[in-house]
């Protein structure tokens, strides 16, 4: 499903820094895997490759069959759009729109049918457990509730891959707690391929698969 | 010197006449009167050849003919150009009174109308030639404070050199006029600005006519322009008999 | 001073494109301002200085307006023991028939005596060198002419040379007889003049037995002003004795009203770029937020904060305006231009103003002007970055609402303004009062603009949700959030816009004002004129003319028409002689603006009164049988105003009274124009080619057809609406820059929110469309603003015109035509203004733009 291959990734500035080096990887379908390390050691860069949203100075990359380092921008997007949903640390929901407009947002970019729309929106809503909650704006909501939205939105078109990037880093451990189990609950149901970077040694933990990196190289690979 | 008794009262007694003589003719005064008063005659005829060489050397020549009736303050002159074609027909009318400036006109066959001459400015110059209007005025003895400076000797003939200094406006500052002692006819006029000489008229082949001593070559230099005007008079008669119509501006009109 | 160093620098050099679009404003301003004072001053001095030239030495003038008066008054004033010198003129412009020459001043003087008053600059080697070679010829030849060195070595013309010019007999050729020297006279009118035997003149010009005017010197040990009272006792007040100089000022009243117009619109510019400093400054402090944050943090004081936001401001204004005046200063030569096609139409030559200086105060003034309008422009934004907490500015992703509660204190004032402004519209005729109601009723509108753009954006978001649910909605939800980001930009592009409103809606009524003047008054078939156009007037055609027109097969009648400027009341009215009984005749259509059509044409028409226009009727505060006192040669005329009618003829108004009238107290039986109405069944082409051919090389005479009149008239008035075209494209010019800075702003505000959108699936043409339709959005929140606006801005530009301008009255007419028009070029300004900025947020990186660390 997901394949990488001597991916490296630097930044050129004033000072070259390697961001990520040399990493090869391999994540079939429906698996779960968590990307723990230290800050700073590429966990973000390898997912932000993954679900292009960056590219790789060199290397190959490839989600399902399809090699993102030859798409141009818009192919890319489509890609995005059609295969991978992200979730973020936080939450990246759009202030001025309410929960179910945040919700369908993918689905109007992709210029779906109104009342397509509307179906698949409280559907999702409902999925997340955020049906009475779908005409609140962002702000009116609370952490574990926005993030809920957030993972709503990403499951807007079935992705096979869902990228976390530390999805309850900016939440307390209750809540990120029923998080996590929201996100374990979907992965079995929808059978997505589950990608999530983060801290928490007990998320890290529940994962069947967990990926470390260090310094910019993949150094620990294990599974449970 | 038939007409001249008219004019000369005989004197009465010769030591008186010996006295008065000196003191008379010591008097610059007097020697300008009695100049003006041997040119005096009762109209006047001419026909003016007038010569400008300007300072390129370039020469322009007219022709006039000259007719004047009266004499001083009261006289009446009329000037008609004959040559060059392009300013043939164009004729002055100078009307002079006793107690103010000369009324003068022109006329312009060529535009078909006379104008009268605003003449503001003394000073300008007589239609391109190189006298000013103000030098072709009579001089009135009791406008100018004369001096005599001495004798001195101008083409031959023994002079009185007296300078005059005006009471009213003129362009100059003073004059140095030479006057002959055989004739009382004029022989040089110099005038000046300040020290300075501007413009010198000699009176040249002094003939007799008609008892009357007369220049009749004008040569007048204009020293700050460097340029020289020669009238010479011909056919000039004395007392002729003229009509007062032959001064008006329609005669000016009329006649061509 | 070193915080402007370490911190603005680097922020301007980076952001350059954006700094220097932000003084444009104030460049435009200043620019505007200085171009028309150089240019106004420029032409000015040119011309007082061609008036003194041409005076020479006269201390007086003495004039009696364009009709001059007759000959004998010569006489009367050099009689005067007061008057030292007196000397007549004639003034008249004529065509040269030389290649790119234009018009020559003739400059007709008796030759005899002027040379006393006038310095002839003499050409040739010696000092006392004659301009004339032979003056005797000058005066004896009518064909002599004296012209410039300069006009002479441009046309390659030496003594005795021939030149062809335009007179009362056709062209005619004339012959140099003198060259002057380019100084003094000679310079006059940049050497486009030529000096001629003033009796010669009277003939070529057809003015008879008349002068222009009498230059006059006092006598010795006499002052002006005793010289001044000695003539005015025996001329009448029919005479007007001036100093030359005082031309200059006449001239100077005639420019007025253009000058006025500059001048609003210079402020007007500087009003623009007071928003767009306010506009680019706002959004510093907002990218700049983080770095306020730290500067406060590490001890920099709410004053340091302000003070260098303000130090940004006067150094902007100071470098805005050192471009505006070097702007200004070409733009003076632009302006000039006009400034001396005015002169053309009033002296029929023109003087170009060679050297364009600005004085020091000149400059200081600009300058002082451009930092004020920087500094004001920057003072709120100054204040809210002084306000800047530096705890929530260093935090990423909070946005700190700066100013909360502003909103109800602005409505209030809004209402206060907007009622003091109307009070003046409707109660006062007092000038001040209806300018101060004009600027209160511009302050209303800005005050208003942050709510009725917020208004707005809320009614479109729906229509822009259901043309483009997400980009649409985003688009709106982007101006609800932050409307003091869109709302200077729109109250800019609002008042520009209410501004070419303005100007259309008075040049539409205009238009529709002189299109009626045209269908009712202006109809006879053909008009016979003796200059090439009906605005000068320095060829007259005697009354004998008449008769020989009337012989001519076809013409059923005649109106002799003679109009001349002269003086009213301290300034320049056109005096019109006609023939009353058969103009009323004629046009019987009128709509008079005051008075009975019949009764006061019959009144006029027995010399029993006189009918004047409505522009001098309302410069002059003039009523109904108010008795006008006009000064004539042959005394004072007093007659009563019988009637007011409509007439566009003349800026300045006009004086109609009957010919006959004309000729008894001016004593000049000339015309400059014959109206001439035809039999039935003959074609005015037909009596055009028989009156040609029967005057042909005996009068010099131009005839038109009406047709030819009319569009002569409309192309005048073209362009002199055609700075409602300028002013549209300012507020194009202004919409595309706010428009850029605003959408900078925003989409550097909105840079996670787009990234976010590119993430959950949004194309490049998505995010594009949703930049594109912000701005669309700003432009029509700034149309709908901005026609409204205009609406309300044509009410007082009307009553400008009336009170102030021209003196007409308009009909209040919307320019619904511009007002469409204005649609697409707009929202395409906005577009176009989009492009740019939406490829900066298509472009950027998605990974920094969702960073958090």
């Amino acid at each position: 499903m997901i394949r990488l291959f001597s991916v490296s990734r630097h930044f050129n500035g004033k000072r070259r820094v390697t961001a990520l080096e040399d990493v090869d990887l391999e994540v079939a379908r429906g698996e779960m895997v968590s990307i723990v390390g230290p800050s700073g050691s590429g966990k973000s860069t390898l997912l932000n490759l993954i679900g292009g949203l960056d590219r790789p100075s060199s290397g190959t990359i490839h989600i399902d069959g399809r090699d993102l380092t030859r798409l141009g921008d818009d192919d890319l997007t489509r890609l995005r759009r059609d295969k991978i949903g992200f979730i973020f640390q936080f939450f990246n929901l759009l202030p001025s729109l309410n929960c179910l407009e945040n919700v369908a947002l993918p689905l109007h970019l992709r210029g779906w049918d109104r009342r397509k729309i509307a179906l698949r929106a409280a559907e999702l809503l409902e999925m997340v457990n955020l049906t009475d909650r779908a005409g609140h704006l962002p702000e009116e909501l609370s952490g574990g509730e926005r993030q809920r939205v957030a993972i709503a939105r990403a499951l807007a078109f079935n992705p096979p891959v869902l990228l976390a990037d530390e999805p309850t880093g900016n939440l307390d451990s209750h809540t990120g707690a029923s998080i996590l189990a929201l996100m374990h609950d979907l992965h079995d149901r929808l059978d997505a391929t589950l990608l999530i970077v983060t801290h928490d040694p007990a998320v890290a933990q529940s994962c069947p698969r967990t990926v470390a990196l260090r310094d910019a190289r993949l150094v620990r690979d294990e599974r449970r | 010197m038939s007409n001249a008794p008219r004019y000369i009262r005989p004197p009465r007694l010769f030591l008186a006449l010996l006295l008065a003589l000196s003191a008379w003719a010591q008097d610059p005064r007097r020697i300008v009167e009695e100049s003006q008063r041997r040119t005096r005659s009762g109209s006047q005829m001419y026909e003016g050849d007038l010569q400008v060489v300007d300072a390129r050397r370039r020469v322009s020549q007219k022709r006039w003919r000259y007719r004047r009736m009266g004499s001083y303050g009261d006289s009446k002159a009329l000037l008609r150009f004959t040559a060059p074609p392009d300013v043939k027909g164009v004729a002055l009318l100078v009307v002079n009174h006793p107690d103010r400036a000369s009324d003068q006109w022109m006329w312009t066959p060529a535009i078909g109308r006379d104008r009268r001459i605003a003449l503001q400015d003394r000073s300008t110059r007589f239609f391109g030639t190189d006298f000013s209007f103000e030098d072709l005025e009579e001089r009135d003895v009791d406008q100018f404070d004369f001096t005599l400076l001495g004798a001195e000797t101008i083409d031959g003939a023994l002079c009185w050199k007296i300078e005059s200094r005006p009471r009213k406006k003129s362009q100059y500052t003073s004059s140095h006029l030479w006057i002959r002692q055989d004739n009382y006819v004029p022989a040089r006029l110099d005038n000046f600005i300040k020290d300075e000489v501007v413009r010198r008229l000699f009176y040249r082949q002094v003939e007799r006519i008609q008892e009357i001593w007369t220049a009749r070559e004008l040569d007048m230099t204009d020293l700050r322009r460097n340029s020289r005007t020669i009238l010479r008079l011909e056919k000039v008669r004395y007392n002729v008999p003229l009509q007062e119509e032959e001064f008006t501006v329609q005669a000016l009109r009329r006649e061509q | 001073m070193i915080l402007l160093k370490l911190i603005s620098w680097p922020y301007a050099r980076k952001h350059l494109l954006r700094a220097t679009l932000t003084t444009v404003g104030i460049v435009l301003g200043v620019a505007v301002f200085v171009g028309i004072h150089l240019a106004n001053g420029s032409v000015l001095a040119a011309f007082n200085r061609t008036v003194d030239r041409i005076a020479g030495k006269a201390q007086l003038q003495i004039t009696a307006g364009e009709p001059g008066f007759d000959e004998e008054v010569l006489e009367r004033v050099q009689a005067l023991p007061e008057v030292g010198v007196a000397v007549p003129a004639i003034e008249a412009p004529v065509e040269t028939g030389l290649k790119g020459q234009g018009n020559l001043l003739i400059l007709g003087v008796d030759m005899t005596g002027d040379r006393s008053l006038r310095d002839y600059d003499l050409e040739g080697e010696g000092e006392q060198e004659e301009v004339v070679e032979d003056p005797l010829v000058f005066l004896a030849q009518p064909d002599s002419l004296i012209v410039t060195r300069e006009f002479a070595s441009r046309n390659g013309l030496r003594i005795d040379s021939r030149l062809s010019l335009g007179t009362m007999e056709g062209p005619r050729q004339f012959t140099v007889r003198g060259i002057m020297r380019s100084e003094g006279l000679g310079a006059a009118f940049g050497g486009n003049l030529a000096v001629m035997d003033i009796y010669a003149a009277q003939k070529v010009f057809g003015r008879g037995r008349r002068f222009d005017r009498i230059d006059v010197a006092a006598a010795e040990g006499v002052s002006i002003a005793d010289c001044r009272r000695a003539i005015q006792a025996a001329l009448g007040p029919g005479f007007q004795i001036e100093p030359p100089s005082s031309r200059g000022k006449q001239f100077e009243s005639l420019l007025r009203v253009y000058s006025m117009l500059m001048n609003v619109n210079s402020l007007f510019a500087l009003f623009i770029g007071v928003f767009l400093i306010y506009n680019s400054f706002a959004i510093a402090v907002t990218q700049r937020r983080p770095e306020i944050g730290i500067l406060r943090a590490l001890g920099a004081t709410r004053g340091q904060i302000r003070a260098l936001f303000l130090g940004e401001g006067a150094l902007a204004g100071l470098f805005g305006s050192i471009a505006g005046v070097l702007a200004g200063i070409v733009m003076a030569r632009v302006l000039a231009g006009y400034t001396t096609s005015v002169m053309q139409g009033v002296y029929g030559v023109s003087e170009s103003a060679r050297e364009i200086e600005a004085s020091p105060g000149l400059i200081a003034a600009a300058l002082a002007m451009g930092m004020a309008a920087s500094l004001v422009g920057a003072f709120l934004p100054a204040r809210n970055a002084a306000r800047v907490d530096p705890v929530q500015a260093l935090q990423k992703g909070k946005y700190q609402v700066l100013t909360a509660g502003e909103n109800r204190a602005r409505r209030i004032a809004a209402a206060l303004l907007a009622a003091g402004a109307l009070t003046p519209l409707l109660f006062t005729r007092s000038r001040p009062a209806f300018y101060m109601g004009y600027v209160m009723m511009a302050l209303c509108a800005l005050l208003l603009t942050p709510t009725l753009a917020l208004w707005l954006a809320r009614l479109f978001r729906p229509l822009l949700r259901w043309i483009r649910p997400v980009e649409g909605a985003l688009a709106a939800d982007s101006l609800l959030q932050a409307p003091r980001r869109t709302s200077a930009t729109v109250a800019a592009v609002m008042l520009s816009l209410a501004l070419v409103i303005g100007l259309a809606g008075l040049a539409r009524a205009g238009y529709a004002a002189i299109q009626e003047w045209l269908d009712t008054t202006l109809n006879p078939d053909l008009y016979v004129s003796a200059s090439s156009n009906l605005v000068t007037r320095s060829y007259h055609f005697p009354d004998s003319m008449t008769s020989e027109l009337r012989a001519l097969e076809g013409v059923e009648e005649i109106q002799r028409v003679r109009s001349s400027r002269i003086l009213f009341r301290g300034g320049v009215v056109m005096l019109v002689s006609l023939e009353m009984e058969s103009i009323a005749r004629r046009t019987p259509r009128r709509r008079p603006v005051a008075g009975d059509l019949a009764a006061m044409h019959r009144l006029a028409a027995q010399g029993k009164a006189v009918i004047i226009s409505e522009s001098l009727a309302q410069l002059q505060n003039l009523r109904m049988g108010d008795i006008l006192e006009v000064a004539a040669p042959r005394g004072l005329l007093r007659l009563p105003v019988a009637g007011i009618l409509r007439d566009y003829s003349d800026q300045q108004g006009s004086i109609f009274l009957d010919r006959s009238v004309y000729l008894r107290w001016w004593n000049d039986s000339s015309a400059d124009i014959f109206r001439i109405y035809l039999k039935p069944g003959v074609r005015a082409e037909d009596l055009k080619a028989r009156i040609l051919e029967r005057f042909a090389g005996q009068r010099r005479l131009f005839v038109l057809l009406n047709h030819e009149v009319r569009e002569y008239i409309l192309r005048l008035t073209d362009q002199w609406f055609g700075m409602s075209y300028i002013q549209l494209a300012v507020a194009v010019l202004v919409a595309v820059l706010g428009i850029v800075n605003t959408l900078t702003v925003s989409i550097a505000d909105r840079r996670r929110e787009l990234g976010i959108l590119r993430a959950v699936g949004g194309l490049a043409a998505q995010i594009r469309g949703t930049i594109w339709m912000e701005a669309l959005a700003i432009g029509l929140i700034s149309l709908a603003l901005g026609l409204g606006l205009g609406a309300v801005n044509l009410l007082y530009d009307i009553e400008m015109a009336r009170r102030d301008f021209a003196g007409m009255t308009l009909d209040y007419r919307y320019p619904f035509g511009m007002a469409l028009a204005l649609v697409p070029i707009l929202l395409g300004a906005a577009w176009v203004s989009a492009l740019a900025p939406a490829e900066t947020a298509v472009r950027g990186s998605l990974t920094e733009a969702l960073e958090y660390e």
